[in-house]
């Protein structure tokens, strides 16, 4: 017997000034069962949701209208005002070069899906950021998921030093 | 570590250790994953073939929309691109409006079977990226990304099209490379 998901249970928030693009992640998690699906236009929107509700998973585009998704991430990870510090947040976006996916891996972005995007595609981001959730990691610099998705074991000399030592 | 500084010829001390913040590494969030993941009701994790056939098919309902809304759009940006050819003050609100228009086409057509307007859309961003003027030339460069665009929607033409196409993609980047500067 396979693991399900039972979307139904999960609160969805999806940030995207694009009528259309935000139909389709709608139109996609009501088709999955989700019934708690919140449409807004604006980060500023967004939090004001987010301080009134309870979200479990964001979905937002990069480019939106005044504090762009970047900023709208980097309040939500690093102001102490933040609503939620520590949920799963999705990026679409059609800024797909690797410049950028460095960016918002640096801000603590969960997953990130590039434009244009198909459903399977979609469906895997909601799959990994709900059924792996990640150590999330908070040293001077950053907070957020830890960016070290595989875990390879070394078999060589530990030549790293330590403070113990 | 004292050392010697070949650069200065000094003998370096190094300064006390500076009071570093340690990474401090906080356990997952569980709560999600146990209230949502089961093994009886939702969505397998691994969706079937036929079940992702599904899902792309809801994709696909925005199709029809995406088709009007956008060749609104284009005729919309034509427009206002075609009025800066007239009057050259108004290329900064052009500009806008084209970026505006190529990143939703950009991000949407191949969602929607369009990749060759993606990829007519991107030669368009790569374009008008950073830019607030535009002389008469390089609006007319925006002028037929906008006119291809129209074309290959309003043709259906879905999917990378014929070497006609491709070429065109093509003749078009080559014509942006050639129109680039100046960039202001």
């Amino acid at each position: 017997m396979s693991a399900k998901i039972d979307f139904s249970k999960i609160s969805f928030l999806v940030v995207d000034g694009d009528k259309i693009s935000a139909q389709v992640v709608f139109d996609t998690l009501a088709y999955l069962g989700a019934t708690a699906v919140q449409r807004v236009k604006s980060p500023n929107d967004a939090f004001e949701v987010l301080r009134t509700q309870r979200i479990d998973v964001i979905v937002t585009e990069w480019r939106l209208k005044g504090m762009d998704g970047l900023e709208f991430l980097d309040v939500l990870r690093n102001s102490i005002n933040s609503p939620n510090r520590f949920v799963p947040v999705i990026m679409l976006t059609a800024h797909s070069e690797q410049r950028y996916v460095t960016t918002a891996r640096d801000l603590g972005i969960t997953e990130f899906l590039a434009k244009p995007f198909n459903a399977k595609a979609l469906y895997s981001r909601l799959v990994s950021a709900i059924t792996r959730p990640r150590h999330f990691v908070n040293t001077g610099t950053y907070f957020g998921p830890d960016r070290r998705r595989r875990q390879v074991d070394f078999d060589g000399l530990d030549r790293r030093s330590s403070d113990d030592k | 570590m004292t050392h010697f500084d070949w650069g200065t010829r000094e003998i370096v001390t190094p300064e006390n250790k500076t009071n570093k913040k340690k990474a401090q590494i906080i356990p997952p969030q569980m709560d999600l994953k146990r209230r949502a993941v089961n093994f009886v009701k939702g969505f397998d994790i691994n969706l079937s073939p036929q079940q992702l056939e599904e899902l792309e098919q809801v994709v696909q309902r925005s199709k029809e929309t995406f088709v009007r809304d956008i060749g609104k759009e284009l005729t919309d940006c034509r427009k206002v691109v075609v009025a800066a050819v007239g009057d050259l003050s108004k290329s900064p609100g052009a500009l806008e409006h084209s970026a505006d228009l190529a990143y939703s086409v950009k991000s949407l057509g191949g969602t929607f079977q369009y990749p060759l307007m993606t990829q007519i859309a991107k030669s368009l961003e790569i374009f008008v990226a950073d830019r607030t003027k535009a002389n008469m030339k390089q609006l007319l460069v925006i002028q037929l990304h906008i006119d291809s665009l129209y074309v290959i929607l309003a043709s259906r033409v879905t999917g990378f099209g014929t070497t006609v196409e491709q070429a065109t993609v093509a003749a078009l980047s080559k014509l942006s490379e050639r129109c680039e500067l100046p960039r202001e």
